[in-house]
């Protein structure tokens, strides 16, 4: 079955209806060749929007918040200041290669990842550099990007020895809402890029609503106990 | 409307050729939304009307810069080289926004709202008051351009 262009699009953003997008995935399933192109528009959208991201965290100049009558206070003033950049989103994509566990075989090493209820959820080293560690912060586990979710709740793109993925805070935890395992052997610390970075940066865009969080909203997340 | 500005201004840089050009029609937008703040229903999407209002400021500006370029396109066409569209501005964009420019105005829009915006096609075309067709063939259009554009084309 052929599918034009216009189609993918549409089922990539998630803008087909439930009937429209099960024709498309079966038309995947029997053709790795759409699955690639999906994968492309994800992966397009997720680079335009973090070659934006930038500009919503900057300082809006003052005569522009000046003209709305409102002297804002700037937390950019107090603390040095860190917006989301095209660095940061490629540290991300860079920090995906490091190896991952593989979840789904078994190798989970004891004390990051646990199941509770109704899924995975971090714990140990995991959680609490989900809790603690900034954004950028180098480690055993990277944080590349926090933001907010649709439903307003704190999600965080990582990546770690353990695994890669999204973790958003829930009422038990963080609760993994994306994993991802390594695309190399355990012994090296580095591989060339495989494609879970672009893919879990496209994912995380999709769950995004508005800009990545910048230091400051972290700080700020992070006070409230990211709740 | 205040919270919505670092939105505006990221808008307002998807758009518009360089980052001054960008903050200028901010500036804009925000004197005719004031002006026209009466106009907005309460209820409805701020930022959505918001989007709107910089949109038309944005053509208005494109159509009365496209007929003064026209007037002077000989004289310039030389000083252009080194000027402000010269190597030093081009190192300072990306290339993310290096290939927005490159799109046609009606492409551009159509990718600024959906993709650096995060607006669904629905909301989208609303801004642009276009039918839903004629928005999913600008954005699939403007993607294919710009994975050529930026080296991701099969």
């Amino acid at each position: 079955m052929s599918i034009d262009d216009e189609t993918l699009m549409a089922y990539a953003d998630g803008e087909l209806d439930p009937l429209a997008a099960r024709r498309v995935e079966r038309a995947i399933a029997a053709d790795p060749a759409l699955a690639d192109r999906v994968d492309r528009h994800r992966a397009l959208r997720a680079r335009i929007a973090a070659g934006f991201a930038p500009i919503a965290e900057e300082r809006v100049p003052d005569r522009l918040s000046d003209m709305l009558g409102r002297k804002v206070v700037r937390l950019a003033d107090h603390a040095p200041r860190r917006a989301i950049p095209r660095w940061q989103v490629a540290a991300a994509m860079a920090a995906c290669l490091i190896v991952g566990l593989i979840l789904g075989l078994g190798v989970q090493p004891p004390g990051s990842v646990i199941a509770r209820g109704d899924g995975l959820y971090a714990s140990g080293p995991l959680a609490r550099a989900l809790d603690d560690q900034p954004g950028g912060a180098t480690g055993a586990v990277r944080v590349a990007v926090s933001f907010r979710d649709r439903q307003g709740g704190y999600c965080r793109v990582f990546s770690s020895v353990a695994a890669d993925g999204i973790a958003c805070r829930d009422a038990a935890g963080w609760a993994l809402r994306q994993t991802r395992p390594g695309t190399v052997a355990p012994t090296a610390a580095y591989a060339q890029a495989g494609s879970a970075g672009p893919d879990l940066m496209a994912a995380a865009q999709d769950m995004m609503a508005g800009a990545p969080l910048d230091a400051a909203g972290e700080v700020r997340a992070r006070a409230r106990g990211w709740r | 409307m205040l919270a919505l500005l670092p939105r505006l201004r990221r808008f307002a840089r998807a758009l518009a050729r360089d980052a001054a050009d960008a903050d200028d029609l901010c500036q804009v937008t925000v004197e005719k939304a004031l002006l026209a703040r009466a106009s907005w229903q309460p209820g409805t999407r701020m930022d959505s009307w918001m989007y709107r209002i910089m949109r038309n400021a944005w053509i208005d500006t494109t159509r009365s810069r496209g007929r003064s370029a026209e007037t002077f396109v000989e004289a310039e066409a030389g000083a252009s080289v080194g000027g402000d569209g010269g190597a030093e501005a081009r190192v300072a964009l990306g290339e993310v926004e290096a290939a927005m420019r490159a799109l046609p105005a009606e492409q551009r829009e159509a990718v600024a709202l959906v993709l650096v915006e995060g607006l669904a096609y629905r909301e989208a075309a609303d801004v642009l008051d276009i039918p839903m067709g004629t928005l999913t063939s600008r954005l699939v259009r403007g993607r294919q351009a710009l994975m050529v554009q930026l080296g991701e084309a099969a």
